[in-house]
């Protein structure tokens, strides 16, 4: 078997075979590195997209000020404020310090036995990617012509029909490239949640040269797998995008 | 608005206070959660051979650890009847992790700082080392034999450490940014970003060992830098209140020889 091959660290001077010894004495860890990464990105992209249509639905909700009574003009209000300020603060710090705070801020209360490194970096990145998402879905409701809401007033839709059945799916279908987007970021940036221990692709490989110090080659193995993966999932958020775009089709 | 954000912070406030207070409890089936970098030759680092100096690394199914600190670990866990698990946590977040509860000591090859000891116990020493200089092999500097030899270097250490702060120890030093790590640390001299890093000898002999381009200057007498005793040991970390676990791990030190350590040191490299 090629693992084989290589039983001991071959000299500084030998890139490939470097790699070759890194790779047969690490790949375990390595793939499991790679499986959490991918398991950030799937978690933390399809999590964030759910939570943003609740968060972005609280943004653009609008204040009848005739119809509402007053409990609904408030809560209407208070969830828009608390939806504006999640977004700004998610948006306006980063990853990595909300990852200090949030894991180190959970331990310390003690609440959760569960609580750890990868349960903590997977609630990170969906709020995270929550609020990016939610950006990206405000960008696809204001995207639909505001005339398909009037439409759909004028047929007697009430205003959540209208929201729910005519605004909400050409949204989200506007926003679903921008979502895809998120998902490729999200390979790249879960490295920095190796800052609470995650042992993601980033810190995996890292691990992989604790016992040589052989730092250049591993990390070059780590640049490999990232472009393989951030290749692939474009490909299939490009080709998600023109199968979802029947539109183009039709002025074409 | 004001007030939202002062309900707000009253409620993190109330959660961070309601923090556990009791102290570790030394019976005989606890479990002792070790810390430790896990990237950190030959003190500890990360492998996936299962042998008989290896503890699996907690949270991680493959993956195990190895090292003099995973060697004391285990010694102290059998010593007093606790069963041991590992966690492997960056450097900078040993001490947060241990303040939280997330292990219960850190055996990661760190030496006592008094800056240290303001917010974690030191238990006694379980190593002492000395601080060499790693540089090329074909560097300048590689003939050097005092701190004066090494005159306006380049010098480099990782973030946050004692080598850190011995670098202004050298005359007309160029204290270049610390770096997170000894990999980063090897690659900045090895790719002439910097002339030379100060390790802790064994750390030294194990990257000189799987480098041939590096070699190190181990200064005699008086010739190197001027350490506090504090300075030359690594212990182990606890939490303030656990005084129990603290006089019950010194015990266990107590009865380990010199000789043992050099032994173990060794072994440790040699299995690295």
């Amino acid at each position: 078997m090629f693992l084989d091959v290589l039983a001991t660290l071959p000299p500084q001077s030998d890139f490939f075979g470097t790699i070759i010894y890194i790779v047969q004495s690490y790949y375990k860890i390595i793939l499991y590195g790679l499986g959490v990464t991918i398991l950030l990105s799937v978690v933390g992209t399809l999590g964030g997209f759910i939570l943003a249509m609740g968060v972005t639905q609280a943004r653009v909700v609008v204040i009848d000020a005739k119809r509402d009574r007053l409990f609904v003009k408030i809560y209407k209000a208070v969830f828009r404020q608390l939806a504006i300020i999640y977004v700004t603060v998610f948006r306006g710090t980063p990853m990595i310090v909300q990852a200090m705070i949030i894991y180190y801020g959970i331990a310390t209360t003690g609440m959760f036995s569960w609580w750890g490194p990868l349960p903590a970096g997977l609630i990170i990145v969906t709020v995270n990617t929550t609020a990016y998402i939610s950006e990206v879905l405000r960008g696809g409701l204001q995207a639909v012509d505001p005339g398909q809401m009037e439409a759909a007033r004028t047929l007697g839709m009430s205003h959540r029909q209208a929201m729910r059945k005519v605004m909400w799916p050409q949204a989200i279908k506007n926003a679903l490239p921008g979502v895809g987007n998120e998902f490729v970021v999200n390979l790249k940036d879960t490295a920095v949640l190796s800052v609470i221990s995650v042992v993601d692709l980033f810190y995996s490989v890292r691990q992989g040269a604790s016992a040589t110090y052989r730092y250049y080659e591993s990390f070059m193995i780590a640049a490999i797998l990232y472009l393989i993966l951030t290749y692939l999932s474009s490909k299939v958020v490009d080709y998600l995008s023109k199968r979802l775009d029947t539109t183009a089709e039709v002025n074409a | 608005m004001k007030r939202l954000f002062f309900v707000l912070f009253v409620l993190l406030a109330l959660t961070l206070s309601a923090c556990s207070t009791s102290s570790y409890e030394v019976e005989e089936g606890n479990t002792l959660v070790v810390g430790l970098e896990a990237a950190y030759a030959p003190y500890n680092w990360t492998t996936q051979t299962q042998n008989a100096f290896t503890v699996p690394l907690s949270g991680q199914p493959g993956a195990f650890v190895d090292g003099y600190d995973v060697v004391v670990a285990r010694h102290i866990a059998e010593e007093l009847g606790l069963v041991l698990e590992i966690k492997a946590i960056e450097w900078d977040g040993l001490i947060p992790a241990l303040q939280a509860g997330q292990i219960d000591v850190i055996i990661a090859g760190m030496s006592p700082t008094s800056e240290r000891a303001k917010t974690v116990n030191f238990s006694t020493e379980y190593y002492r080392a000395q601080q060499v200089m790693v540089v090329r092999t074909d560097s300048n500097y590689a003939s050097a034999t005092t701190l004066a030899g090494f005159t306006g270097a380049k010098v480099v250490a990782q973030l946050g450490t004692l080598q850190d702060d011995l670098i202004d120890q050298i005359p007309n030093v160029v204290h270049q940014t610390p770096l997170d790590s000894y990999n980063a640390l090897t690659n900045a001299v090895l790719s002439g970003v910097a002339d030379a890093f100060i390790a802790e000898l064994p750390v030294a002999m194990s990257i000189v060992q799987s480098n041939s381009n590096l070699t190190f200057v181990n200064f005699a007498g008086s010739n190197g830098f001027t350490l506090s005793e504090e300075d030359v040991t690594t212990a182990v970390a606890l939490r303030k209140r656990d005084t129990a676990l603290l006089e019950a791990i010194n015990g266990v030190l107590a009865n380990i020889s010199a000789e043992t350590k050099d032994a173990w040191m060794l072994a440790a490299l040699n299995r690295q």
